[in-house]
């Protein structure tokens, strides 16, 4: 039988060195954002039972999660997303506690990918959640808090989308048709795909509210989407959403700085248990959004607690990419190298231990002689030496 | 000058049928026509640059984001699927995926399993998956025709243009699975980042269709 013990599966890859550097100081960026807001850490297991994720199969579909089995034959999954435990957390533990929560974390999720498609199967995100608040404020705090994740990096150019999972449902919902025909129609709008949504929507009729979800993918962009979307279509509920969307644009505009801030109303994600404003975070020189997230005020109910919550993730494994590209800065910071002579091992140990407590780095050489030592250290850019000898150890 | 647009470009009848009309929407494309070897091409009066690759991987480089737009058959869409948005129907490089076996056989008669071969297995799969069926799919590289004549399969999945090829081979086509044609893909991320531009250009080429 084949062995596979030299590789590491598909979607998975060792971190050496640089990659690591790299990696923890962007981790540890975002976090300090996070901690000065007052977000606290937690963390969960990786393995969870599938029931967790299971509530809504439409969420996490069966083949893209990662099984294995306990030891009663239950079935487990490998935690395809951060926000679901979260919600379990606070609807069992957390019960209790004054809102709101101010959560973060820092924990890979796993997915089943197509393979040779060169996406992760294992990716580390890092995100916050902050539950119990319905208000503006709390969409204020979270969107900020973002913005703030976005700059902190060395991409070129940054930029934020907002959209508002409501703005389709209610559109859609107005369609007398099958649950079936909405999903695909809102699988088109989110692959903008415009001929196979125009016939879908021509078979079901032609009235205002076709007419406006054909447009739908189209609506995005700057601050003329809104009277876009006003001229679309009207009625009471949609033109409160687009007021409520507009006025936070607008507010968050103020805050963008040098990024660009966009609007899409077409923004409609398949494991969507957003209820309101969602959120994009995208970085120059990565293909795919580096940030997501929105508010989800039905999602902690189905473990049995409503309340109101809203957060984002940012992939951190996207953010080291583009951190490595622009040459973030690591170098190997060795200070000594203390050699110890035969029958000085000791010795040398210690004098490593005295050098490392006024705060340098020393390695404590493993050769037999001083001139191995002395190569070792010119190939590895060390200028210290530190013998250890009869004299020394006196 | 920002980045140039990067266009991957199906090799083939679907580049020429791309050249064509990206010439007539006023692109200079003498060095797509004229390309030697090459595999990266500028377009000389814009800010643009053509790459040339085969289906599948135009949808690998779209969905990277290491090009910015693509064309590509709605064949390799269907059985890739993937992360994109797929903005425009070109029109051009019409065929049809269709369900064809023996002439004359009865496809659907009796209860045994029955064997399709294609080279298109995903196709396959969720065309009797929606008519909860079960059948073997047998993955064929070359000419399909070959399978159930052989009487490896009793019907095959395909692309059909005319039809011609299956009637030489004593074939006929008893169901249309889906039609197809060219279609411009873009980038998720592409578009929001240089909406101006992505939209310009899907204007021009629109009205030039």
């Amino acid at each position: 039988m084949k062995k596979y013990d030299l590789i590491t599966p598909e979607g998975t890859k060792d971190l050496l060195f640089d990659e690591c550097i790299i990696r923890q100081a962007a981790e540890e960026k975002i976090h300090r954002i996070f901690k000065s807001r007052g977000y606290s850490e937690l963390l969960t297991p990786d393995i969870e039972f599938y029931d967790v994720f299971n509530h809504r199969s439409e969420y996490f579909p069966q083949e893209r999660l990662l099984k294995l089995t306990d030891n009663k034959g239950r079935l487990l999954v490998l935690r395809p997303d951060n926000t679901i435990p979260i919600a379990r957390i606070v609807a069992t533990r957390l019960k209790d506690s004054r809102l709101p929560l101010r959560l973060y974390y820092n924990q890979s999720v796993f997915n089943n990918e197509p393979s040779l498609k060169g996406r992760s199967t294992q990716t580390l995100q890092t995100g916050i959640e902050l539950i119990g608040s319905s208000s503006k404020m709390a969409e204020l705090e979270v969107i900020s808090a973002a913005i703030e994740v976005l700059r902190t990096n060395m991409a070129d150019s940054f930029s934020l989308e907002i959209g508002d999972s409501r703005f389709f449902k209610e559109l859609v919902n107005k369609l007398d048709t099958s649950d079936d025909n909405k999903e695909l129609i809102r699988e088109y709008i989110e692959a903008k795909n415009y001929p196979a949504l125009n016939d879908i929507l021509d078979t079901i009729g032609k009235n205002e509210v076709t007419h406006a979800l054909k447009r739908l993918p189209r609506l995005f962009g700057g601050e003329e989407v809104f009277e876009k979307a006003s001229r679309l279509f009207s009625d009471s509920s949609l033109d409160s959403i687009l007021a409520e969307l507009k006025e936070l644009y607008n507010q968050v505009s103020q805050l963008m700085g040098e990024g660009a801030l966009t609007v899409d109303l077409g923004m409609v994600n398949r494991t969507d248990y957003y209820t309101g404003v969602i959120i994009k975070g995208y970085l120059e020189g990565y293909g795919s959004e580096v940030l997501s997230g929105g508010r989800y005020d039905k999602l902690i109910n189905d473990f049995g607690y409503d309340v109101p919550a809203i957060g984002f993730a940012v992939n951190v494994d996207a953010v080291t990419k583009i951190e490595m590209k622009h040459g973030a800065g690591t170098e190997r910071n060795v200070d000594a190298v203390v050699f110890a002579e035969k029958g000085f091992e000791m010795q040398g140990i210690k004098k490593a231990e005295e050098l490392r407590k006024n705060g340098q780095t020393v390695e404590t050489s493993l050769f037999d002689t001083i001139e191995e030592t002395r190569e070792y250290c010119h190939e590895n850019g060390i200028s210290k030496i530190i013998t250890v000898d009869e004299k020394e150890a006196e | 000058m920002s980045k140039p647009l990067r266009i991957a470009l199906t090799k083939g009848r679907l580049e020429k049928d791309t050249v064509g009309l990206l010439e007539k929407a006023g692109f200079d494309c003498s060095a797509v026509r004229d390309k030697g070897r090459k595999l990266i091409l500028p377009i000389q009066n814009a800010n643009m640059e053509v790459v040339l690759a085969k289906a599948n991987d135009v949808i690998t480089y779209v969905e990277h984001g290491v090009c910015d737009m693509g064309v590509v058959g709605k064949d390799t869409i269907i059985e890739m699927s993937g992360k994109f948005f797929e903005l425009v129907d070109l029109g051009f490089g019409r065929c049809k995926f269709a369900l064809a076996v023996k002439k004359g056989t009865d496809f659907y008669a009796g209860y045994g399993v029955k064997t399709i071969a294609t080279k298109y297995p995903n196709v396959a799969r969720t065309f009797f998956e929606s008519k909860g069926m079960d059948v073997d799919i047998v993955k064929i590289e070359g000419s399909v025709e070959l399978a159930p004549l052989l009487e490896l399969s009793n019907g095959i999945v395909d692309i059909v243009e005319t039809g011609t090829t299956l009637k030489e081979n004593g074939l006929e086509v008893i169901e249309d699975i889906v039609p197809i044609s060219a279609r411009l893909i873009v980038n998720t991320v592409s578009l929001k980042l240089r909406q101006k531009e992505i939209e310009d250009l899907i204007k021009t080429i629109e009205e030039n269709l």
